[in-house]
């Protein structure tokens, strides 16, 4: 009788758009990843083993670190509250909304959201909630939870997202992407702009700053811990790096690893909220570190799958997640879990229960593509067998967790006994040939003519394969007279050749010679952003014609003493005027940067007072003016700047805005800016 | 006479493919080396250990873990997660066990899988092996991830005459076999299966060439449902035809 499970993957495999869609994913997430992993600074298996070594040494110390992080984040004047299990973290966030009035939620992906089931929690307290991640927002209209860590709607094809949204939100029914991602965008740039309340996730804790890193393309991330009053962020306690350093490691692997980019377009660094200076920023921010069962799993020997840093490679590399898809992973009787493919098949069982997800832990191969795929090189393949040894045994095997309780072994029972049997039999040579002989015969009786049994489909075995018969005379019976004819023949080969290889092996293309100027212009076109390389002078004539052969009279601007000299004065000679405030009515924004980023092809802005963070967030079009001579070489240095590390707000900008949320299509331009225009000045 | 090796045959060779057996001490008898069968071996004890049965699993290791260590020298195993279970598995399974862990990890020290024996330790690549026609490689999971062998079978097959090597397309996807996967998840696995099968069609070779029993029982299983007529075949029988 099969299971709920088997019912609930039997329709995954019966329905031909998701495998479709989910054959699409994995083919162009696989070669994106393979792709961006070769333009890596270093040897890939290198970085992995130190990423590793990083993160086990983390979650060693994960207190002394929590302490660390916890205390310079409230410095920060950020206000931490401590949940211990999800109904804590609930509380916590409920508490704040109820303090602070909220009505409108804006909330970006968090997967520890998902975890808590923060939405349903809020509404049942009257608030509204709107999820503005493309793909989450999407789902959000279905009422169906995301298929996938990083790519909710991964399940989903153009026409479906196009009918929902005309059911949904009463607009005509169009495939047309750009169009559908574009009324996204005008309905949740309301929702941005009116927020009580956003509430994010953490990809990373700095613990030396107390600073949290969020990763996001579409700008939805930034908007919601920029412009509501409240901003709540949700994070798991393990996802914490030391040091600006250790996060620039990080941030070479997780992007490459989730989406194939060297960055995301928006790596955001949040140390805290608004400063009496500043004229914009949440003037409260929390932080909700959410337990939830990781400190019983640091315990276990499953603590390893807590270096997981959630970029979802295994999911695109596991040959089961694409034939099933992430909504077929449920306990066995449909419990549900946020968490999917193999990284959900030991962390659903981990935190919530063997007895209720132990299922999943048996619905894998064990390929290990997934260990393949990870950047932190967690050895999932072995938790996955720790796991049946714990389900297979109950409350056995202590070490698992802490609430694994007694509950009916999870192997089969027909299978357990022919195993039981099997093991019997294979610890006694005799009993084994004997065994052995015997199946050879009665194989005989049942397949006289052919040498593959056709097996009945109840085996699970049969269900659509045949089985080769076994000899009569096992090879180790026929031993004797074959070791006695080949040792008579003598040994016929001569001296060993040089290696020939036929196959092709990889070779990493080494960098071409471009020094970093050439190479920053690069990767921001290669990104879609546009390059101009010109004095100050030309850059100041520049810019005011740009805008004004789009008819654009006044911009979101940082302050003239943030800005190289000369550019206020040319505008305002151009009647263009320059304001700080953020209005959506503006159409252009014009920032100065702190440095450039040549490897990535990325812009570092440092905000403060004079120097909104919305005027490279909310226009349609973003100006941003550099130093030629500010370009640094890679991530690294940029996050070793002394100036980044202790700004309030900085973000690193890699490109336009982007999402590819739906049918793995790429639109530019979502809700930070479609179009980036930097200017590089030669002094 | 190089040596002698320990061939331990693995429980699917002996017991469904004895000229499996035959082909590979053939293969090693023309590099000159001597085979011995260790007396009494059975199993690995992979299908329990696999199914999360480790109580099960122990009395099969300790008896597998003596009968080798009846000999010394290099262990021969021709099947990639048997190698694997012994060079990895068997840490695992005992790493409370002080005694028994030691001697599991002398026993690793000296595993060597078939291919990797041939290439690494011996340094052959040509076995005169002759086998026209197209074939194709698939890359067994523990094979080629848990250790990290893939160049050696294919340096292998490049050397045999009047063969032509076509890629096999996604050789490195699993072909649903999993051990117990098969039976407990036979849905999945089969689809994983049909995918094989499509690649393996889509080569056009009538032959696909693997290192492990398991992978090959379970890929021709599904070609014989099917009443196809390509074949999966172990290595050492492509490279014992001369």
């Amino acid at each position: 009788m099969p299971s709920q499970f088997r019912k609930r993957i039997q329709k995954s495999l019966d329905n031909p758009a998701l495998q479709s869609a989910l054959d699409h994913n994995a083919e162009r997430r696989r070669n994106a990843r393979v792709t961006a992993n070769a333009s890596l600074p270093e040897e890939l298996n290198s970085l992995r083993q130190k990423a590793h070594a990083l993160r086990a040494r983390v979650i060693s110390n994960l207190d002394q670190y929590l302490e660390q992080f916890t205390s310079q984040a409230e410095a920060n004047g950020i206000q931490i509250h401590y949940a211990r299990t999800a109904a804590e973290a609930v509380e916590s966030v409920l508490q704040i909304a109820r303090d602070s009035q909220a009505q409108l939620v804006a909330k970006s992906k968090t997967m520890v959201g998902e975890e808590i089931q923060i939405n349903p929690a809020l509404e049942a307290e009257g608030l509204q909630v709107v999820e503005t991640d493309l793909g989450e927002y999407i789902v959000q209209l279905r009422g169906e939870p995301p298929a996938h860590i990083i790519t909710p709607a991964v399940h989903l094809s153009r026409a479906e997202v196009g009918q929902t949204f005309q059911e949904k939100l009463g607009v005509a029914f169009t495939e047309d992407i750009p169009t559908l991602t574009a009324i996204a965008r005008k309905v949740l740039r309301q929702v941005f702009l009116e927020a009580d309340i956003g509430i994010s996730g953490v990809n990373f804790g700095i613990a030396e700053s107390g600073g949290l890193c969020l990763l996001t393309n579409e700008g939805n991330g930034r908007m919601v811990t920029t412009l509501p009053e409240v901003h709540i962020a949700l994070m798991g306690i393990e996802r914490l790096v030391p040091t600006y350093t250790d996060l620039a490691l990080m941030l070479e692997l997780l992007p490459r690893s989730a989406t194939g980019q060297k960055l995301t377009v928006y790596t955001s660094l949040i140390r805290g909220p608004r400063q009496p200076d500043e004229e914009e920023g949440p003037r409260q921010r929390h932080l909700v570190l959410v337990d939830n069962g990781r400190s019983a799993l640091r315990e276990s020997n499953l603590a390893e799958i807590l270096y997981c840093i959630r970029c979802g490679a295994c999911l695109n590399a596991c040959p089961i997640f694409r034939e099933i898809g992430g909504h077929a992973y449920q306990g066995t009787s449909g419990e549900h879990t946020p968490y999917s493919g193999p990284i959900g098949s030991v962390l659903s069982p981990g935190l919530f229960g063997i007895s209720e997800f132990g299922n999943l832990a048996r619905a894998s191969s064990l390929c290990g593509a997934c260990k393949e795929a990870c950047p932190v090189d967690i050895d999932l393949p072995k938790l996955l067998l720790r796991l049946r040894a714990e389900g297979a045994r109950p409350g056995r095997v202590k070490k698992i967790t802490q609430n694994s309780g007694m509950y009916d072994p999870l192997v089969p029972p027909a299978l357990r006994l022919a195993l039981r049997a099997f093991s019997w039999t294979a610890s006694s040579p005799r009993l084994f040939s004997a065994a052995q002989r015997l199946a050879g015969i009665l194989s005989r009786l049942v397949s006289p003519f052919s040498e593959d049994i056709k097996v009945p489909a109840f085996s699970g075995w049969g269900y659509a394969r045949d089985l080769a018969r076994p000899a009569v005379t096992p090879f180790h019976a026929q031993f004797g007279s074959i070791a006695q004819k080949i040792s008579e023949k003598s040994p016929q080969l001569k001296e060993p050749e040089a290696e020939t290889a036929h196959f092709a092996t990889n070779h990493r293309e080494l960098p071409g010679n471009l020094d970093p100027v050439e190479r920053f212009e690069a990767e921001l076109t290669t990104l879609g952003g546009e390059f101009m390389r010109c004095k100050p002078e030309q850059a100041a004539e520049s810019i005011a014609e740009l805008l004004q052969s789009l008819d654009i009279d006044v911009v979101q601007s940082w302050e003239k003493e943030s800005l190289p000299a000369g550019i206020a004065e040319r505008l305002s000679q151009a009647d263009i005027q320059m304001r700080s405030d953020p209005d959506p009515g503006i159409r252009a924004g014009l920032t100065g940067a702190l440095a450039g980023i040549a490897e990535t092809g990325s812009l570092v802005l440092a905000g403060g007072p004079g120097r909104p963070m919305s005027a490279s967030l909310l226009p349609e079009l973003h100006i941003a003016v550099l130093r030629a001579k500010d370009i640094c070489e890679n991530l690294a240095q940029a996050l070793s700047l002394s100036q980044l590390q202790a700004a309030n707000c900085a973000v690193l900008i890699s490109g336009p805005s982007r999402t590819a949320d739906i049918e793995m299509t790429l639109t530019i331009g979502v809700h930070g800016p479609g179009r980036l225009v930097v200017y590089c000045l030669d002094e | 006479m190089r040596e002698t090796v320990q061939l331990f045959v693995t429980c699917i060779i002996d017991t469904l493919y004895p000229q499996i057996g035959k082909d590979i001490v053939e293969v090693l008898g023309r590099c000159g080396v001597r085979v011995e069968l260790p007396a009494g071996q059975t199993c690995c004890g992979q299908p329990a250990y696999n199914a999360g049965m480790r109580d099960e699993t122990l009395p099969i290791a300790k008896h597998t873990l003596k009968v080798f260590e009846k000999a010394t020298g290099v262990v021969v195993v021709p099947s990639g997660s048997c190698a694997a279970m012994l060079r990895h598995g068997y840490l695992e399974l005992f790493a409370d066990d002080p005694e028994w862990r030691r001697r599991a990890e002398s026993l690793a020290g000296r595993v060597f899988e078939f291919s990797e024996y041939l290439v690494d330790q011996l340094g052959v690549v040509d076995l005169g092996a002759r086998f026209p026609g197209k074939i194709t490689y698939h890359s067994s999971c523990h094979l080629l991830r848990d250790l990290g062998i893939d160049r050696q079978p294919r340096l292998l097959l490049s050397a045999v005459r009047e063969a032509e090597l076509v890629e096999l397309p996604h050789a490195d996807e699993c072909c649903g076999f999993g051990g117990v996967f098969s039976v407990e998840h036979p849905e999945i696995s089969s689809a994983m299966l049909q995918r094989k099968i499509e690649n393996l069609e889509s080569s056009e070779a009538p032959v696909v060439v693997a290192c492990d029993a398991g992978c090959i029982t379970n890929i021709n299983g599904g070609l014989h449902r099917q009443q196809k007529t390509q074949r999966a075949v172990y290595i050492a029988e492509i490279l014992a035809r001369q």
